[in-house]
């Protein structure tokens, strides 16, 4: 019952300072939210702007020679009339970049072909080479596509990352942060190559890097260092005499999925109307 | 290790997204459904819903509370979720859910208090001790509930309302646009998308209403109010109809074009979703309460009481079912088929156990409830056949509570 | 406006907590986001160096192994990295020294990953079918019977 008797009080009290004492209490109460918030406001503008705008130093040069990623753009090229299913690149990959099993960065798969039918297969992504086929039509053509991330212009992948944790470096490459990636695999949805996973032990978003870590040491990825029949090859499209620039400026080049203007870097020489 | 049949992508043969993504629509669903229905009341000023306006608010909140626990359950980093409202990446869908979570759940809250303001008022009088402190808080310290504060807080429930009805459906549509914007999958991306999710987010709601008002009734031994009952049974139909028609566009279009991915959806309809799309979601929980629904709404004056209540319940549990393989359709679904276009792969068998399991999905459903419980003894929620709004009345504690539960 | 007190008591809780939230969230994000684009520039030279390379290529062999090497790059596996059969350099050494020793499979399965005759393999790539390149019983016979891994034509 006290709350009752207390209220009338509080409540004339109140009405009283707004209504009827305007300079005094109702505005000396308005100046103070007025300063109040603008000064908070201000305070918000002031914190939530400056983490954001960068003014830190960006991260220290690695290396003596100070890696430019302005000076590079970079470009794949996958010859598959060339390919012969060994797996090398496959299993280079495993080895160079701790691949997790059961997943894939690269993967070959292999097409066979003919008027009936077709069939594709890549067991175990072609690591271990392929195993002779025996399939239900007659076959006329037969051969081995290499895959990995296309490492697009235009990504699906990136788009839909809700963190920024995947983005695409100035020299073309994409790739994962995985200190900020939560694991949440919209971005392995998002892929139409099926060119990423998640790492089970680190429950991160993962896939082919072209190997940056050898890229700016000047070196190639393993992929390509190991490829036996020169299918695989890695260039610079901001070098003039290039030569995986001058195929792609002058032979005819196909891309994967190309209805989907994901703008692919991996160009692929003899691709047939099979593969997806 | 799944079955392929055919040929599947190698980094293909995961269901990333798994129980818990199919959850996480269905409770938004219920939060977005059931503001729909109190809407109704509070900002169409549609009568016929007036005794179960609040239990309908309680019951979104009850859901929104929960909404963000299956996603948390399923990320690969939880402690990272936050990252989303820390820096967002304002390009993909997933990002917006920080803002619409967060800005759905002020504008009901916000709602909550007005609605119930004088009842907290009224139990802040009331109480004593902790129980006072608490209400007082709750209250902001502010007692007036002189009929101008009360024409303000109608006024205040009003925009609200306007302001929370779009929140709530795009709370629930970011969330079918996630899928139906996603090019690299042709099950999920079509510009229908977001408008199926939504429409099939007011049927689960109005679904769950119809029987949750039945058992509140029940608990209370107050009879259902009739009007509500068959009001709710036409707005359910009415839903059901357009969520039906919506689903059925999508698969006829495909199947009209023949475009490439259609020999594959086909299969993956006919052969790994046989019984969760052709029986349950078409035929179960499609057909079925659309004809118990029509026999509600068009023979609704020849009914008893009974058969009303009844007919209703039946086809409102069958549309919760429905609802449910439908997000199971979608989301499971979607990721049975390899990008490569070229296989499938076994049906998904989630675990039991295990934070993405069975039993964390049910406990999930369950909290809602125990949420609505803990509010009632709280704030209490009238579903007097008379109305939900009457003024409170000194009643002493315990025949209060009883009354509205 | 008196009895929209209540009102505008709720407003001003809300504006408080919007505030706090705002105000953490910048102590929050990281340092480097947001330089470039709407990711955490750190991590691009995390990702520089992420392992140390594994691999390096066939002339980082022919210092201490001439004698092959010689061999290796005058016959028909001269396009074929030691690496493919032998592994990454990073096996063997380690900052310059040998840390163990490169494993050499002798394995029929090792050379027939590539030469064994299979679908998919262009026409005039060298493959055999085992049964009809050797005379007599298959039974445990390995290329390397007949073959020399670094110099291959017989």
């Amino acid at each position: 019952m006290e709350a009752t008797k207390m209220q009338p009080g509080a409540e004339t009290a109140g009405a009283g300072a707004a209504t009827g004492d305007r300079s005094a209490g109702g505005g000396s109460r308005r100046e103070f939210l007025g300063d109040a918030i603008r000064l908070s406001g201000g305070a918000l503008v002031f914190l939530a702007g400056s983490s954001a705008s960068g003014s830190t130093e960006p991260a220290p040069k690695t290396k003596a020679e100070a890696y430019n990623w302005e000076e590079h753009s970079y470009a794949y090229l996958i010859d598959t009339q060339k390919c012969i299913g060994c797996g090398s690149c496959v299993r280079a990959c495993r080895a160079e970049n701790a691949v997790p099993d059961g997943f894939y960065r690269t993967w070959v798969e292999r097409y066979a072909v003919g008027m009936e039918g077709s069939h594709v297969d890549s067991p175990e992504g072609g690591m271990d080479g392929f195993p002779p086929l025996a399939v239900g039509f007659t076959v006329t053509k037969s051969f081995f596509v290499p895959k990995m991330c296309n490492h697009c212009k235009a990504t699906p992948c990136i788009q839909v990352c809700p963190v920024g944790a995947s983005y695409r470096t100035k020299d073309g490459v994409v790739m994962v942060d995985g200190e900020r990636c939560i694991g949440c695999a919209y971005c392995v949805q998002a892929c139409p190559y099926g060119s990423r996973f998640l790492n089970p032990s680190t429950h991160t978003a993962e896939k082919c890097t072209w190997c940056y870590h050898r890229i700016t040491k000047g070196l190639r990825p393993a992929c390509v260092e190991v490829c036996p029949t020169g299918t695989r090859q890695f260039g610079d499209m901001k070098r003039e005499d290039d030569p995986v620039r001058q195929a792609i400026e002058h032979e005819r080049v196909e891309i994967l999925q190309a209805h989907l203007l994901t703008e692919p870097r991996c160009y692929y020489l003899h691709l047939d109307k099979e593969v997806r | 290790m799944p079955e392929i049949s055919g040929y599947a992508f190698p980094n293909d043969i995961t269901v990333w997204w798994s129980l818990m993504i199919v959850m996480y629509p269905y409770i938004t669903g219920f939060v977005a459904g059931a503001f729909i229905v109190t809407s109704l009341y509070h900002l169409f000023g549609r009568q016929e819903f007036r005794p179960i306006a609040r239990l309908a608010m309680a019951t979104s909140f009850a859901f929104l509370l929960v909404a963000a626990l299956p996603l948390q359950l399923h990320l690969g980093h939880p402690e990272r979720g936050p990252s989303v409202m820390v820096t967002p990446n304002f390009t993909s869908a997933m990002a917006g859910f920080g803002i619409l979570y967060s800005g759905y759940l002020v504008v009901l809250m916000l709602e909550i208090w007005f609605v119930w303001r004088q009842e907290i008022i009224a139990r802040a009088r009331r109480s004593r001790g902790v129980a006072r402190g608490f209400y007082k808080l709750l209250a902001l310290y502010t007692y007036d509930t002189s009929p101008e504060a009360i024409e303000i807080d109608h006024r205040a429930i009003t925009v609200l309302a306007g302001i929370g009805l779009p929140m709530a459906c795009m709370l629930h549509g970011y969330v079918g646009f996630i899928f139906g914007a996603i090019k690299a999958n042709p099950w999920w991306s079509t510009p229908l998308m977001p408008v199926i999710f939504l429409m099939s987010a007011a049927v689960s709601g109005i679904a769950l209403l119809i029987v949750l008002y039945q058992v509140v009734a029940k608990l209370t031994r107050h009879p259902s109010d009739q009007p509500c009952v068959s009001a709710l049974a036409r707005w359910l139909w009415f839903f059901l109809i357009i969520t039906l028609t919506l689903e059925l566009l999508e698969i006829i279009v495909m199947a009209y074009e023949k475009s490439e991915p259609w020999h594959i959806v086909s299969e993956l309809l006919t052969t790994r979703l046989e019984f969760s799309y052709l029986s349950m979601q078409m035929i179960v929980g499609g057909l079925i309460p659309l004809i118990l629904l029509a026999i509600v709404v068009m023979l609704n004056r020849y009914l008893h009481d009974r058969v009303r209540n009844t007919l209703s319940t039946a086809a409102a549990l069958l549309c919760l079912l429905q609802v449910f393989s439908m997000r199971w359709n979608i989301v499971i679904g979607g990721q049975l088929l390899s990008k490569s276009l070229r296989g499938l792969r076994s049906p998904y068998e989630p675990e039991i156990f295990g934070r993405e399991g069975v039993l964390a999905a049910l406990a999930l459903l369950i909290v809602p409830f125990v949420i609505l419980w803990v509010f009632d003894r709280l704030l209490g929620i009238r579903v007097a056949p008379n109305g939900g709004e009457r003024p409170p009345r000194p009643e002493p504690e315990g025949a209060a509570s009883a009354a509205a539960e | 406006m008196e009895h929209a007190r209540h009102v505008f008591r709720a407003l001003l809780v809300l504006v408080a907590g919007g505030a706090v939230v705002f105000l953490g969230r910048g102590f929050l994000v990281p340092r480097s986001y947001g330089l470039y684009g709407h990711y955490r520039y750190d991590n691009v030279a995390e990702q520089m160096n992420a392992h140390r390379p594994a691999h390096a290529g066939p002339q980082s062999c022919t210092g201490c192994h001439a004698a092959q090497s010689a061999k290796w790059s005058s016959g028909s596996h001269k396009t074929v990295s030691c690496e493919i059969c032998h592994g990454p350099l990073a096996v063997h050494v380690t900052d310059g020294k040998v840390s163990a020793k490169m494993p050499v499979d002798r394995s029929f399965t090792l050379c027939a990953r590539c030469h064994r005759k299979i679908l998919g393999r262009p026409e005039k790539f060298p493959q055999v079918v085992l049964e009809q390149h050797v005379q007599g019983p298959v039974e445990g016979r390995v290329c390397l019977d007949c073959h020399e891994s670094h110099f291959p034509k017989l």
